[in-house]
């Protein structure tokens, strides 16, 4: 195809000239190139040339949409922790009241609703146990999946149907089968003689930290084994070839050279993964609008919404974004300088 | 990445040898003493037995995963009464039924509705998702586009700034946004789940940026000798080129999209405006004492998620790894 274009290099100068027409806003790049010998690299251009235009305009888009919607609000959630706002939305009826708010949040939030900042942040913990356990498990399942395995492609599509489900949906499809009354799980694991009787799966405040986990496994791990299985069909089989010359042991094979060669998917996981579960809000709300069994499926963006959407103080619930972010903000740094130890890249 | 020890056994390399057995099944089947001195028919059995259990781990998961849709699938033919019967019953006593799915497609949760809950709900998700979902894709990949193939002075800084953004966690901004949509009068309307979408989005600009990175610039020059304008190139050349990897992603915004909850929780109050999964809790709320109906909507709402997939999940997977593995 490039050598077509040399060859009717004449005739592409003159398609240059025609398209002034078709695009007349493009003139000062046309005008440089015609002035001397085409070039096809320009060294040395013109201040604003049509490129320039072009490129910093069509690059822009997505930056223009992250200003209007995403930075004056982050500008605006710095100062609305510290506003009064009554129960209302405006700011401008905003009144200082310093740390007021956070004050608020991590004590008078307790006798006045039930539960404090705290209890949100140790649930939100709790119930994102999960995180971990589904990566493991993930890593487990795309290991086995990795070997000589018939139907590859059959498992994994499967195995991801839960990503693509609703959320909602799966939520209410658990909480059916997890009624401690009329659920299929007690009636599985309750007749046993382990399990003696019902478990309050919905009810006891302890199991329902249980429940939850097991529902977020259970639909978070199609994404791990996704990830896993494109990178462990990226490891370098001729170590591993190597490896099992030397006489290394399946044990030893995973973990001196899967492990460190998957690393970066491991962290890449592990970061998302936690930045997700600090952020969890659908399944336990779906679960139970009210917050579950002593408020033990209140997570930190659930107590946020309640505070903004039904009780409408602004104020208590941009200072538990805050919250929120910080705590984001730490474990992501925690991550990545934890990282420099055992992910290697290549 | 790669363990860059060299070849040669090292003794510590041979320790772990003498400890580490080759596999369960080794241990089972060899003594110690014939570790090394394997036998071709213990070597086959051992293949044997780790086959098997394998394949009975990946049976058993396959079964967890598709086992709690058997009985959404099931629940949502039985009566209210079966459904709630203290003994689960694969045949129930009073018959299947499609009763359920009769009360979802005749449920209307306001006087105002013309359609029932569930299918407004549904359309009013294809009208929220597809036009921000649609443009989103394409004002991404036109800034990939730019981003890759274009030269100008701000490019780098605008990089740096624009994957600055994926950084910023999105629920940092639920409080403050809300506050201006307010402002401006768009809460109660779905136009905050709309407009915002429609300027594109970083991961994607940053997944196609990779993508056109990989076609050659010639391509590129020789369509400029051609004459066409850089609109022009993109459409004619850097478009169908990247069909698969848009439809990629276009699927996960549009699944993302579909399955959203808290946005049209926060936004959309009227029974009119709900999406689909607003539908969804709402019936589960009305619904709470007969679980057939709640699972029969349930299915509804997911089936046409599963269908998409099941055809199109070459390019869904494609798309998540592509996406998940940054190099």
């Amino acid at each position: 195809m490039e050598r077509e274009n040399t060859i009717e290099f004449a005739e592409g100068t003159e398609n240059i000239a025609d398209s002034e027409a078709v695009f007349p806003e493009m003139e000062t790049a046309e005008a440089t190139a015609l002035d001397g010998p085409v070039p096809v690299k320009p060294k040395k251009r013109k201040r604003m040339d049509a490129e320039e235009i072009y490129g910093t305009f069509l690059a822009a888009i997505p930056l223009i949409g992250f200003l209007i919607f995403g930075f004056v609000p982050l500008i605006l959630a710095f100062f609305m922790a510290f506003l009064d706002m009554g129960y209302g939305w405006n700011i401008a009826d905003g009144e200082w009241v310093g740390f007021d708010n956070f004050v608020f949040l991590f004590t008078t939030a307790k006798e006045e609703v039930g539960i404090s900042i705290f209890e949100a942040i140790g649930n939100t913990l709790l119930l994102g146990i999960s995180t971990f356990i589904s990566q493991i498990l993930a890593l487990a399942v795309s290991y086995l999946l990795s070997r000589d395995i018939r139907g590859r492609g059959i498992w994994r599509i499967i195995y991801f149907i839960p990503y693509v489900c609703s959320t909602v949906a799966i939520t209410l499809m658990w909480k059916y089968m997890f009624d401690p009354s009329y659920g299929i799980i007690n009636q599985i694991i309750g007749n046993t003689d382990i399990m003696n009787g019902a478990i309050e799966w919905t009810t006891d405040p302890t199991v329902f930290y249980v429940t939850i986990n097991i529902i977020s496994i259970w639909s978070g791990m199609g994404y791990g084994i996704l990830l896993y299985s494109a990178a462990l069909t990226n490891i370098n089989q001729s170590s591993l070839e190597a490896a099992e010359i030397d006489g290394a042991g399946s044990f030893t094979k995973f973990f001196r050279i899967v492990l460190p060669s998957i690393s970066p998917t491991t962290f890449y996981l592990l970061i998302m993964g936690v930045i997700g579960m600090l952020q969890s809000f659908t399944i336990t709300n779906v679960f139970d609008k009210g917050g579950g069994p002593d408020f033990h499926g209140v997570t930190i963006v659930f107590f946020m919404f309640q505070y903004l959407y039904e009780w409408e103080n602004v104020g208590v619930a941009s200072a538990a974004a805050w919250v929120l972010t910080l705590l984001i903000l730490l474990v992501t740094v925690i991550q990545f300088f934890g990282s420099r130890r055992w992910v290697k890249y290549d | 990445m790669i363990d860059d020890r060299p070849s040669g056994a090292t003794p510590a390399n041979e320790a772990d040898v003498l400890t580490v057995p080759a596999n369960e099944a080794d241990v089972l089947t060899a003594p110690p003493a014939e570790k090394k001195t394997k036998t071709m028919h213990s070597g086959k059995r051992a293949k044997l037995i780790s086959k098997i259990v394998i394949y009975t781990i990946l049976v058993f998961y396959a079964f967890i995963i598709i086992f709690p849709f058997l009985v959404v699938i099931l629940t949502s033919l039985k009566t209210w009464q079966d459904a709630r019967a203290s003994t689960f019953s694969w045949i129930p006593p009073m018959g299947y039924t499609f009763e359920a799915y009769k009360e979802v497609f005749t449920y209307m949760a306001g006087s105002d509705m013309v359609l029932p809950s569930i299918v407004n709900g549904f359309f009013n998700t294809l009208m929220y998702v597809l036009p921000p979902t649609i443009l989103g894709l394409f004002t991404s990949a036109i800034s990939a586009y730019a981003f890759s193939k274009l030269r100008f002075r701000a490019k780098k800084w605008m990089y740096t700034l624009l994957l600055g953004t994926m950084m910023v966690p999105g629920t940092i901004m639920i409080v403050p946004q809300y506050v201006i949509y307010d402002m401006i009068g768009w809460t109660h309307t779905p136009l905050p789940l709309i407009i915002p979408g429609m300027f594109g989005a970083a991961a994607c600009v940053f997944f196609m940026r990779q993508f056109y990175t990989g076609i050659p610039d010639s391509l590129v020059e020789a369509a400029k000798l051609d004459g066409l304008g850089y609109l022009g190139i993109f459409f004619r050349i850097m478009v169908p080129l990247a069909v698969p990897a848009l439809l990629a992603q276009g699927l996960l915004g549009f699944i993302g999209g579909y399955n959203d909850f808290l946005g049209p929780l926060l936004y959309l109050d009227s029974d009119k405006l709900s999406t689909l999964q607003i539908a969804l809790t709402n019936m589960a709320g009305t619904y709470s004492k007969r679980p057939n109906v709640v699972m029969a909507a349930s299915l509804i709402a997911l089936l046409p998620m599963l269908i998409v997939y099941f055809f199109t999940q070459r390019y869904f997977i494609s798309g998540i790894v592509s996406s998940g593995l940054k190099e």
